[in-house]
């Protein structure tokens, strides 16, 4: 029987081992990437300080209560983005098929390059040495005849290590884990099917498929039927399209106050346009993402007549969604997104009357902004409106995991 | 109420006064249905929305007097599936029971007490003909928009001008004028605007003959001895328009509308599915150059024969905008008129001055 060729390749605590390769000091003491203000939460950490539990997306100061040697660094984004672009180079040296998930993981289908370069298995083997020499980096990579199987696969294999699930050991390696490894299952799905006594992903392959039906609806309950069997027709795909472009904050205290969310928001469409601009696309859905001092979050979408990369017309969306948020007890967090894209960059212009929503110059506008940014740096240029201090405001670096300074209180 | 009619006649009635009923949810059950009334040898059905209403009369044999709301989906469907020839029409109950020869179809009414009372406008009535006002109307109301957010562009422009009456409509991406001459409907200096929905009606409605329009404060009426459409007026100032038209271009091309439609059709098919996939015309002496790319799907081009005076240049439209004024204008020949790839251009018939079409390019990066 023929080697699997699907491999899943995952960088191990990618952005804290990035940093300890760039800063020696940090090596073998625990450290976390993260948000630094005591609403921060964990962004990646480090192997030695996944040794006192503290994971991904945990609130910052309960990391730093588990371990108080914690070493906190505030992500460099760029460097990471950079450092991705090197991995990803490695991979298709090896395939054209691959299929970036995100900065630190990938799809591969290597079938096509067993010839030139060896088996699956050998491949993998191959990427992760070059990725260890050249970049200094541990990678794990799962190797298996389905996607679902090759990252369920990777994730047994670490730390730095690789896991190859035989052909026609597939089942054998898959039932007997918990059912909250495949994909789609998450705490509630696993609530639902624990009242059917599932547990392992054996269990819920023993199920009858219209039991899942009845219980998760028709498309939850067949996928998760036909993962449950391994079967997972989903080719690796490198042309997969961004689906959405979006950007989010927590604030250092909560606000409630309506004038300056909204000033928040025009300033965060400006990043989201200009991310579309750079990646030449036109968003014909915005979405409004908010989250209360209790953790309850909404959304709220609205589509566009138009599909646009401005962010005028993103703003206008925004705010007036948050129009309709009831703003008085808190917001915690605030994200603007855009989604639904259309091809080609290509947007229907409007009639310039004379008192338009967007001027015809909006465009010319946003797109020279662009440039002087790209030439002078991010605080270069910005709206009045975002000024404070007769400052210009533009992103915080690693906002997205909370911002870097201490609530004053 | 019982009465007797033709089927052909009441078909056609329900058919035309349906149109006004409301189809959106939440509106008020009661309108879904058609109002009908049978008295003095006519009966006459009723469709309205609050903001449109349309009234049929026919003539019928009618038994008895009476008035009763018909589900307007079904009374239409088992109407024009009865056989043709006399069609009997009759309230038992809070049935309404429809018989045509060996076929006989029971319908459950909705409350006729609930039927809101229709108002009419009042204020001076003026006689127009119906053709010139319903071609006029064809041209203009592909320019609106259908979007009920902005309720203003979803009206057409009516104005009073020194010979007649101007148009205008416009979706903020398009926009369309049409001057009609010796159409009197509107006294000097008067401007109203009227609901495209409403006037889409009109001009199916009236094509020939004379018609009595009335303006009102509130509504427009238009009618003849047996139809009426009565719409609301919507508030709201009209954008700014005409500082949009220009006086002159300096690139035209002169091109046969009916071959431009073809090959704008073909580019469509392209991005069929892909909403926002331009058509590329790339225009130059060596006549227009159509092409469009959607990528990884298909792809088109083709050359068509043209008069090309100007610089040359590649202009991008929406395919279905562009179809749409190509449908609005008249005659063998299309004009294109363009300033550069991020300005407004226009479309006309060639010798058609009354009317125009603006269009806004697709920005391409």
């Amino acid at each position: 029987m023929t080697a699997p060729a699907i491999l899943h390749l995952d960088l191990d605590a990618f952005y804290a081992s990035v940093e300890q390769r760039e800063r020696p000091e940090l090596r073998g003491r625990p450290v976390v990437v993260g948000g630094l203000g005591n609403r921060g939460v964990v962004a990646a950490a480090s192997y030695e300080a996944r040794e006192f539990g503290i994971r991904s997306a945990m609130p910052s100061v309960r990391a730093r209560r588990a371990c108080p040697d914690l070493v906190f660094v505030a992500p460099r984004m760029d460097l990471y983005a950079e450092v991705s672009r090197a991995v990803m180079a490695i991979l298709r040296s090896a395939t054209p098929l691959v299929e970036p998930l995100s900065l630190d993981e990938a799809f591969l289908d290597v079938r096509g390059a067993e010839r030139l370069l060896g088996t699956g298995p050998e491949i993998g083997e191959m990427l992760r040495a070059r990725i260890r020499s050249e970049l200094g980096l541990a990678a794990s990579v799962g190797v298996a005849v389905t996607k679902m199987l090759a990252k369920i696969a990777s994730d047994s294999a670490k730390p730095d290590g690789m896991w190859v699930v035989e052909p026609g050991t597939e089942l054998e390696f898959l039932h007997p884990l918990p059912v909250r490894r495949l994909w789609g299952v998450g705490p509630a799905t696993q609530r639902r099917l624990a009242n059917y006594g599932v547990e392992t992903i054996g269990d819920l392959a023993a199920l009858p498929e219209a039991t899942l039906v009845r219980s998760l609806g028709e498309a939850a309950g067949r996928q998760l039927h036909a993962l449950a069997w391994n079967r997972d027709p989903r080719p690796v795909d490198p042309h997969r399209a961004t689906k959405s472009v979006g950007h989010e904050e927590t604030f250092a205290t909560d606000r409630c106050d309506r004038r300056a969310l909204e000033q928040e928001l025009t300033r965060m469409a400006d990043l989201v346009a200009a991310r579309l601009r750079a990646h030449m696309l036109v968003a014909r859905t915005v979405q409004l993402k908010v989250r209360f001092p209790d953790f309850s979050t909404i959304t709220r979408a609205q589509t566009l007549r138009s599909p646009t990369d401005l962010s005028a017309v993103i703003a206008d969306a925004a705010r007036t969604l948050l129009a309709d948020v009831e703003v008085e007890r808190g917001v915690r967090l605030l994200g603007v997104t855009a989604l639904q894209f259309d091809g080609g960059g290509a947007v229907q212009e409007a009639l310039p009357f004379d008192a338009p929503a967007v001027a015809p110059e909006q465009g010319a506008l946003e797109r020279t902004l662009d440039a002087v940014r790209e030439r002078f740096g991010p605080d270069a240029v910005g709206r009045a409106a975002h000024t404070s201090d007769g400052r210009v405001r533009t992103d915080r670096r690693g906002s997205l995991w909370g911002p870097d300074e201490q609530a004053g209180e | 109420m019982k009465f007797r009619c033709e089927r052909d006649t009441l078909a056609e009635a329900i058919g035309t006064a349906q149109r006004a009923v409301a189809v959106r949810s939440g509106a008020l059950p009661v309108l879904s249905g058609v109002h009908v009334t049978a008295a003095d040898g006519t009966v006459e059905l009723v469709g309205c929305d609050l903001d449109l209403t349309i009234r049929v009369t026919i003539p019928a044999q009618v038994e008895e007097a009476g008035q009763a709301v018909v589900p307007a989906k079904l009374f239409d469907g088992l109407t024009t599936r009865l056989k043709a020839g006399t069609v009997t029409f009759e309230v038992e109950g809070e049935d309404a029971r429809i018989s045509a020869g060996p076929a006989r179809a029971g319908v459950r009414l909705l409350p006729a007490d609930e039927f809101p009372r229709v108002i009419e406008p009042e204020g001076t009535t003026v006689t127009v003909d119906a053709e010139p006002l319903a071609e006029a109307l064809r041209q203009v109301i592909p320019a609106a928009s259908r979007d009920d957010a902005r309720p203003i562009l979803t009206g057409i422009l009516i104005m009073a001008t020194p010979t007649g009456i101007r148009m205008v409509a416009t979706d903020s991406y398009r926009l369309g004028v049409r001057d009609v001459e010796g159409v009197g409907m509107l006294s000097e200096g008067q401007k109203v605007l009227v609901g495209a929905r409403g006037l889409n009606e009109v001009q199916r409605v009236f094509s020939s003959g004379q018609i009595t329009v009335t303006l009102g404060e509130r509504e427009v009426r238009f009618a003849n001895e047996s139809r009426s459409v009565t719409t609301r007026l919507i508030d709201g100032e009209f954008p700014n328009y005409e500082q949009l038209i220009p006086n002159g271009y300096p690139n035209k091309l002169t091109i046969s509308r009916a071959e431009l439609e073809e090959a704008v059709r073909l580019m469509q098919i392209v991005g069929e599915g892909r909403e926002g996939t331009p058509v590329r015309l790339a225009m130059s002496s060596a006549g227009l150059e159509l092409s469009a790319t959607a990528q990884e799907r298909a792809d088109a081009v083709e050359l068509i024969e043209a008069k090309f005076e100007g610089t040359d240049l590649t202009v991008a439209f929406n395919p279905q905008f562009l179809l749409d004024g190509l449908l609005a204008i008249n005659g063998e020949e299309a004009v294109l008129e363009s300033m550069d790839p991020l300005k407004p251009a226009t479309l006309k018939g060639a010798d058609q001055p009354e009317f125009l079409y603006l269009l806004m390019p697709v920005r391409i990066s």
